[in-house]
């Protein structure tokens, strides 16, 4: 089966007060069709900033570098035009606060309209309808009137469920979802999170979905791939990531979410804060942190290799992570 | 924090000059002017720009530079006395209204209202059509109707930083209302009402030679830039330079005090 | 938004009330008195007496006051000393010239301030950016009388292409010789217009919800149109209300400079003749003008931003 997205050393640079600052440091990953990937990471690793390069969305002071293929055809050399055509069409996008996402000035009825009006041939009434449709799609009640309300008179996750309405308008293949569900109250959370498995299904699309939460990534992803300081660190299937992380991140990541059916023991944390953009250490950008580093850490930064069960790992010292394991250390 | 000389905003770099020159001028006038700014010479009745006269004559003879150069002292006078007392009563009533809060505020914010109900120009010309024409007559105009905008500012930022945890210290230290008031929170909330000040010093600048201009400011025979163009203003196509060169005085000085409040804005936003 | 609308209008009574109080306490309270303004130091003690009687001066505070009211509540403001003519007359001829000056002036301001501050944002830092910031700093500096004067001798005198004076007789007619005066005005709104435009701009289109509706493949003119600018406009129209004070502030300047029949003229003209009860009535009607506009733009914004219109 040939890939959906291609994402070939991606690289997005920041011009930050002269010298540029890297967000994204050379990436590369792969989106099956039908594939749910789970883009995990704390923030400021770069999972955001990975999402709206490609997607062509980063701003103007920033410089992107790399291919991303969709579809035999590479996103970052299409002109505009083409580009408008697979916005919101062939790919969408959510975000994270849909709160500031959606246009506070304009009913929500012309914010989904917008979207087909750009990437359908429907008629007005056709539109009229579709958007009836997918109101009920996404479960909003009341479709009729809803339409004609602006985003400050829905609440945060009905707010969420319009994003999502109106992302999926136009029958993408690739869905981007950037931690559509942080803002939410928990109970919300669950319900947006099976909703979009449930479009999932429907509609036969992928979705890379951006999260900081290990738990919605249990709970929704195929494979998964974890972010450090602009880098993928790891990636995997999720249930082998889960069972036996390779690198020594992905360990205290798991470490850190107390899980059920294991033995009780202490929980693993992380120290320290992930390094600023501007403050990268040299070597593995993780081994300030890391109690497996060695002076070869310091000194080189390691590659993504692949390891055992469809893994791969950036790390020097896999084989110690694994021996380690997960219990406390 | 010191601002090294390559930190300081261009704009506030430029307005900094601008406005230092034009203190100079207004603070020795007789040292700069080639002549005396009311002596009449018949001999040189609206003589166009030379050597002798580098802006001209006007109508009596009277060198121009030497006008415009005298007129600093008035219109930078104008500057400081237009917004002075406007800044002293509101940055006094703003905090007395911030930290009270309550009734005291809802007044306060009617006055506002009010206020700002009037154009400005109008309510200004109007107390001075009551109070007679002239500059003191101005000044207090402008008090009248000006320290509302300082009062408003102060009010606001007082009432922000009368939730801060430094002011219940000081009233946990038993500091009295007013201690607490003008030793605490007037200080950390005034820097925006000194950025408005220098903003203001423009606009009273161009307020005032307005008035001048329509004989209710400055009186004639007085250098001052608006009385200047007023009398040059029927020679505009025999002799333009008579009001043309106070004009650009009064935009230079004007352009010098709105980039310092520009420029200060900008320090004062990447400090935060 | 019909709910909206009453409510504002309501807000009105209390704004036209405070007016007349402020009015009153203009000429009552303030260390001048009006009928020295009138006669002059070396009046006639009778002179005095008559002059305090026809303004009701002889009479305590608050009976004035009521007086005061009760006049204006039956729509008389008095009689202009030298004209002979009712205030209310005077307001009604001049008025209507300083409203179509300032609308005038209002619409100019806006159709230079918008295009260039998608200019300047969009350019920003480049070199049509600095240029067009640059040139309306020096325009915001600049008086409105002076200004005036110059381009009232440039294309008036020297280049006959406008008229030097005066308000003609048809709309034509008013629009051409408003045409100078509306643009003399205008540069200065103009630049505040156009500076927190392009600021609101320039903070608009790094907002998540331009970033999103990008993401939905729309064209870019319609990005700017429907989303950038109708929510930068909003800080606009409030500062623009805001504005219109200065605005009609600048007219009376104007319609001096370019001898136009209008009541700021009439204000200026009014003062040097110590015609006080035009005065009183100028300004009231001039902050009504003001009122009314603050109605409007809050109309205007509350339509632009449905979470005002609560």
């Amino acid at each position: 089966m040939t890939p959906a997205l291609q994402v070939r050393h991606l690289s997005t640079t920041f011009g930050h007060h002269g010298t540029p600052v890297t967000a994204v440091d050379d990436i590369s990953f792969d989106v099956m069709p039908g594939e749910v990937l789970g883009l995990v990471g704390e923030s400021g690793s770069g999972k955001s900033v990975t999402l709206r390069s490609i997607m062509r969305l980063m701003p103007h002071h920033s410089a992107v570098t790399g291919s991303v293929l969709w579809q035999g055809c590479d996103l970052m050399t299409m002109t505009e035009a083409e580009l408008r055509r697979v916005r919101g069409g062939e790919i969408s996008m959510i975000f994270q606060e849909p709160g500031t996402a959606l246009n506070p000035v304009l009913p929500v009825r012309v914010q989904i309209e917008e979207n087909l009006r750009a990437h359908t041939e429907l008629s007005a009434a056709g539109r009229a309808a579709r958007c009836l449709e997918l109101m009920d799609l996404v479960g909003i009640p009341d479709a009729k009137r809803r339409l004609t309300q602006y985003p400050h008179q829905f609440s945060g996750g009905m707010r969420q469920r319009v994003m999502i309405a109106i992302a999926l308008a136009s029958n993408p293949k690739l869905l981007l979802a950037d931690e559509p569900t942080t803002a939410l109250d928990v109970t919300i959370q669950d319900q947006i999170l099976k909703l979009i498995l449930d479009l999932r299904d429907e509609l036969a699309m992928s979705v890379v979905f951006v999260t900081h939460d290990l738990g919605v990534v249990a709970a929704t992803c195929d494979r998964m791939a974890v972010m450090y300081a602009g880098r993928i660190v790891e990636s995997g299937p999720v249930p082998a990531v889960f069972a036996q992380p390779n690198h020594a991140y992905t360990r205290g990541l798991l470490g850190s979410v107390p899980r059920s059916g294991t033995e009780r023991s202490p929980l693993l944390s992380i120290e320290g804060t992930p390094p600023g953009l501007t403050s990268r250490p040299a070597g593995c950008a993780f081994h300030p942190r890391c109690a497996f580093a060695t002076d070869l850490c310091r000194r080189e930064s390691p590659a993504l290799q692949d390891r055992a069960a469809g893994q791969a790992a950036a790390c020097f010292h896999s084989d110690r992570v694994i021996a380690a394991g997960l219990a406390g250390s | 924090m010191t601002l090294s000389l390559r930190q300081i905003p261009r704009p506030l770099l430029l307005g900094g000059l601008l406005i230092g020159a034009s203190l100079v001028l207004a603070v020795f006038p007789a040292t700069f002017a080639p002549y005396d700014p009311v002596a009449m010479d018949y001999n040189a009745l609206m003589h166009a720009p030379s050597w002798a006269h580098p802006m001209g004559t006007d109508n009596f003879g009277r060198d121009v530079l030497s006008r415009v150069i005298h007129a600093y002292t008035i219109d930078m006078q104008i500057a400081f006395f237009g917004t002075i007392f406007s800044f002293s009563f509101g940055i006094v009533i703003g905090a007395l209204v911030g930290y009270a809060g309550g009734l005291a505020d809802t007044i306060f914010g009617r006055i506002v209202d009010a206020v700002i109900t009037f154009p400005f120009l109008v309510l200004v010309i109007a107390i001075v059509s009551v109070l007679g024409p002239g500059l003191v007559n101005m000044y207090v105009a402008l008090a009248v109707v000006g320290w509302v905008f300082y009062a408003r500012i102060i009010a606001a930022e007082v009432k922000v930083q009368k939730r801060l945890d430094y002011a219940d210290a000081g009233r946990a230290m038993g500091y009295t209302p007013m201690r607490v008031i003008f030793r605490h929170l007037l200080p950390n909330a005034i820097t925006p009402a000194i950025v408005y000040l220098v903003t203001d010093m423009a606009l009273a600048i161009l307020l005032g030679s307005s008035l001048g201009y329509l004989g209710l400011g400055a009186q004639p025979p007085t250098a001052e830039w608006g009385v200047q163009i007023a009398d040059g203003k029927n020679f505009m196509t025999t002799g333009w330079w008579i009001s043309v060169f106070p004009g650009v005085a009064i935009v230079l000085t004007g352009l010098g005090f709105s980039l310092i409040g520009d420029g200060l804005a900008e320090v004062l936003r990447t400090r935060k | 938004m019909s709910l909206f609308f009453l409510r504002r209008l309501i807000q009105l009574i209390p704004t036209l009330a405070f007016i007349l109080v402020v009015v009153f306490v203009l000429v009552r309270l303030l260390p001048g008195d009006p009928t020295s303004a009138i006669l002059g130091d070396r009046a006639l003690d009778a002179d005095v007496a008559r002059i305090n009687h026809d303004l009701g001066l002889d009479r305590s505070i608050p009976v004035q006051f009521v007086l005061f009211l009760k006049a204006v509540a039956t729509g008389n403001l008095g009689n202009s000393i030298t004209l002979k003519l009712p205030v209310t007359t005077l307001i009604a001829q001049r008025l209507p010239v300083t409203v179509m000056l300032t609308v005038m002036a209002a619409l100019m301001s806006l159709v230079m301030a918008v295009p260039l501050a998608f200019v300047a944002a969009l350019r920003r830092d480049e070199l049509a950016d600095s240029a067009i910031r640059g040139t309306f700093q020096v325009g915001l500096s600049m008086p409105v009388f002076y200004l005036g004067l110059i381009l009232l001798t440039v294309f008036g005198a020297r280049l006959g292409w406008f008229p030097v004076g005066g308000y003609g007789d048809s709309f034509g007619e008013h629009i051409y010789h408003l045409f100078l005066p509306a643009f003399t005005l205008a540069l200065s709104l103009a630049a505040i217009l156009m500076r927190n435009l392009r600021a609101a701009i320039i903070g608009v289109v790094g907002a998540e919800y331009v970033v999103f509706a990008r993401s939905k493949g729309i064209m870019p003119g319609v990005i700017l149109m429907r989303h950038v600018l109708r929510s930068a406009l909003i800080s606009t129209v409030s500062l623009f209300g805001l504005s219109v004070g200065t605005l009609l502030g600048g007219a009376v300047i104007t319609e001096t400079v370019f001898a136009i029949p209008g009541a700021g003229r009439l204000m200026i003209d009014s003062i040097y003749g110590r015609d006080y009860p035009v005065v009183q009535g100028m300004t009231m009607a001039l902050a009504v003008v003001v009122s009314l506009t603050f109605f409007l733009t809050d109309v205007v914004e509350a339509w632009l931003d449905p979470r005002v219109a609560r």
